[in-house]
């Protein structure tokens, strides 16, 4: 009997709830919200951890990493934000393909309509293009800094490869969208780059009209760059993706000194 | 037993310490999307600002001068002015990519992993490497250009004549000096190779020594020099000190050639100042 009294007066009458609980409650303990997000705000490690681990998207992480990961100075963020380049040049580039058609007699009229007529169409095209410079160099310097903080050693070789692999592919994504505006500067950095292509020995020739599908810059070659460029590498960029994020949970996370 | 353990370099679970370990959810969630936030506000930003070229309808027939790959492929079409355009474009790229892709098969060991320049003397060698890198890469592009020459006569009055004209650069090795006529056609197969042109199947001494045979010992020779003489001087020691010298200078040469080409290559892919940089549209009757 006592100690039931000493324990009814330890617990705290719970204050009553303001507008804004009510409000909350109501829009985040309700039976649909709670269907899609299971674990409600993760502000408890049992359910931060849950919501890493059961969210589709947010599961390519761990759910703990070694603390020296999170410092900024340790990756800046350049696979990463690869990656997030390759997701924004996807969205950029659908919104683009409703107004692009890949023909010699539409094509640049297309891009002039895209940049004048088009709503948002020049800020879109402007994003597409700064999004895949953007991603060249960082790609580029994601591969400088895996170099230099020696994180291709074991067991990591194999992904290392990968790597050189992505960094290919992202130069063909790039080179394969330069010819589509079908101006002056696409087509003859297009001549000129096939023409270093087409100079292999043996090989060369044919790799040149395989790429062209013919013997210089014309309709086929836009329809094939194009083809290449939508679907193609980024398909193939994809799954090489895959397999690299992939490996970097298989392998252990970021390399860290042993 | 220990070099049982040391001779197989298989994966290693690293083991875990879980005082060392943050959760993702906030820490690094929150960075990657604080990371994406920055990004996407500045390329909004940029694309607000700046307009992506969009230049006159392609024309086959209006060959603008310099005409250029992407920027991103200009270090290739920098290499072809002074190669084989076969091996400048192609060759060398591949083997390079290749022996990138082998770099985790040539250095296995665990030694300065996780950390940035992580191995003793790793900045030295990578602050050396991209040196001799930059330096060597714009010393031979200056020399092949033949500005070299050009300024050691018009700044200095020094001049070799006629006697060493052949050293003004590469291409003037095939043609400063006096080949003998059959050095330019040495038939060296003994049967008729059709499946190649006939170029192939006799050799042009002067053209492949400057075209191929030079490039070939410089791209070879110079960073095996770099590495020996490191290795001389005690700086490289192991694997993976050789490849930090070699991948800086590659970065270094890498950077080198791409700005090259893209801001000191004007009409007729002359070596010019950026400030003089012109390009011609290449509409008949206009410069």
């Amino acid at each position: 009997m006592v100690a039931e009294v000493t324990i009814a007066m330890a617990v705290e009458t719970p204050s009553k709830p303001t507008i804004a609980d009510k409000i909350y409650d109501k829009l985040f303990h309700n039976y649909v919200w709670k269907s899609v997000f299971r674990t409600g705000y993760p502000n408890t490690p049992r359910n931060q951890m849950l919501v890493i681990a059961t969210n589709v998207f947010l599961h390519l992480h761990p759910t703990r990493i070694h603390r020296t990961h999170v410092k900024i100075t340790h990756t800046y963020c350049l696979g990463g934000l690869s990656f997030f380049m390759f997701l924004g040049l996807t969205v950029t580039g659908i919104l683009l393909m409703f107004y692009y058609v890949p023909s010699v007699e539409r094509a640049y009229l297309d891009m002039q309509n895209i940049q004048t007529t088009v709503q948002f169409g020049q800020l879109m095209r402007n994003m597409h293009r700064w999004m895949a410079h953007a991603m060249v160099i960082l790609v580029f310097l994601h591969m400088m800094r895996v170099f230099y903080t020696g994180a291709y050693k074991p067991p990591r070789e194999f992904n290392w490869v990968v790597g050189v692999i992505l960094l290919v592919l992202t130069f063909l994504l790039s080179f394969t969208g330069y010819l589509l505006p079908w101006d002056q500067l696409a087509f003859w950095a297009i001549t000129v780059g096939t023409n270093i292509a087409g100079s292999a020995p043996v090989l060369g020739p044919k790799t040149r009209f395989w790429l062209l599908g013919g013997f210089e810059v014309g309709p086929d070659s836009l329809i094939r760059f194009y083809t290449l460029h939508v679907i193609g590498l980024p398909l193939l960029a994809a799954i090489f993706m895959a397999v690299h994020f992939w490996r970097i949970r298989r392998d252990g996370g970021l390399a860290r000194p042993l | 037993m220990a070099t049982a353990v040391v001779a197989r370099p298989v994966a290693r679970p690293q083991s875990r310490n879980r005082d060392e370990e943050v959760l993702v959810w906030p820490d690094l969630v929150f960075i990657e999307f604080i990371a994406a936030m920055v990004f996407t506000i500045t390329l909004f930003a940029l694309s607000a600002l700046m307009n992506a070229p969009l230049l006159d309808q392609a024309n086959a027939d209006v060959t603008p001068n310099p005409s250029k790959a992407p920027w991103y492929l200009l270090n290739l079409q920098e290499l072809l002015l002074h190669m084989n355009a076969g091996m400048a474009g192609v060759i060398v790229p591949t083997i390079w990519l290749v022996i990138m892709g082998a770099f985790p098969y040539f250095d296995r060991d665990h030694e300065g992993q996780g950390v940035w320049f992580g191995t003793e003397g790793a900045v030295r060698l990578t602050v050396v490497g991209s040196l001799v890198g930059f330096i060597g890469t714009w010393g031979l592009i200056l020399w092949d250009s033949g500005k070299i020459a050009f300024f050691l006569n018009d700044w200095f009055g020094l001049s070799g004549g006629d006697t060493f004209r052949f050293l003004e650069n590469v291409r003037s090795i095939q043609n400063q000096l006096p080949w003998p006529e059959w050095s330019r056609s040495i038939t060296y197969l003994p049967f008729n190779l059709k499946i190649l042109d006939q170029g192939f199947q006799h050799l042009d001494f002067p053209a492949w020594l400057v075209e191929q045979g030079i490039p070939t010992a410089v791209l070879v020779g110079l960073p095996a020099l770099m590495i020996y003489a490191m290795w001389k001087l005690g700086w490289v020691v192991t694997r993976r000190d050789a490849l930090i010298a070699l991948f800086s200078g590659f970065i270094a040469a890498y950077g080198v050639l791409t700005l090259t080409g893209t801001a000191f290559r004007g009409q007729g892919q002359e070596l010019v100042f950026p400030w003089e940089l012109k390009v011609s549209e290449g509409i008949p009757g206009q410069e």
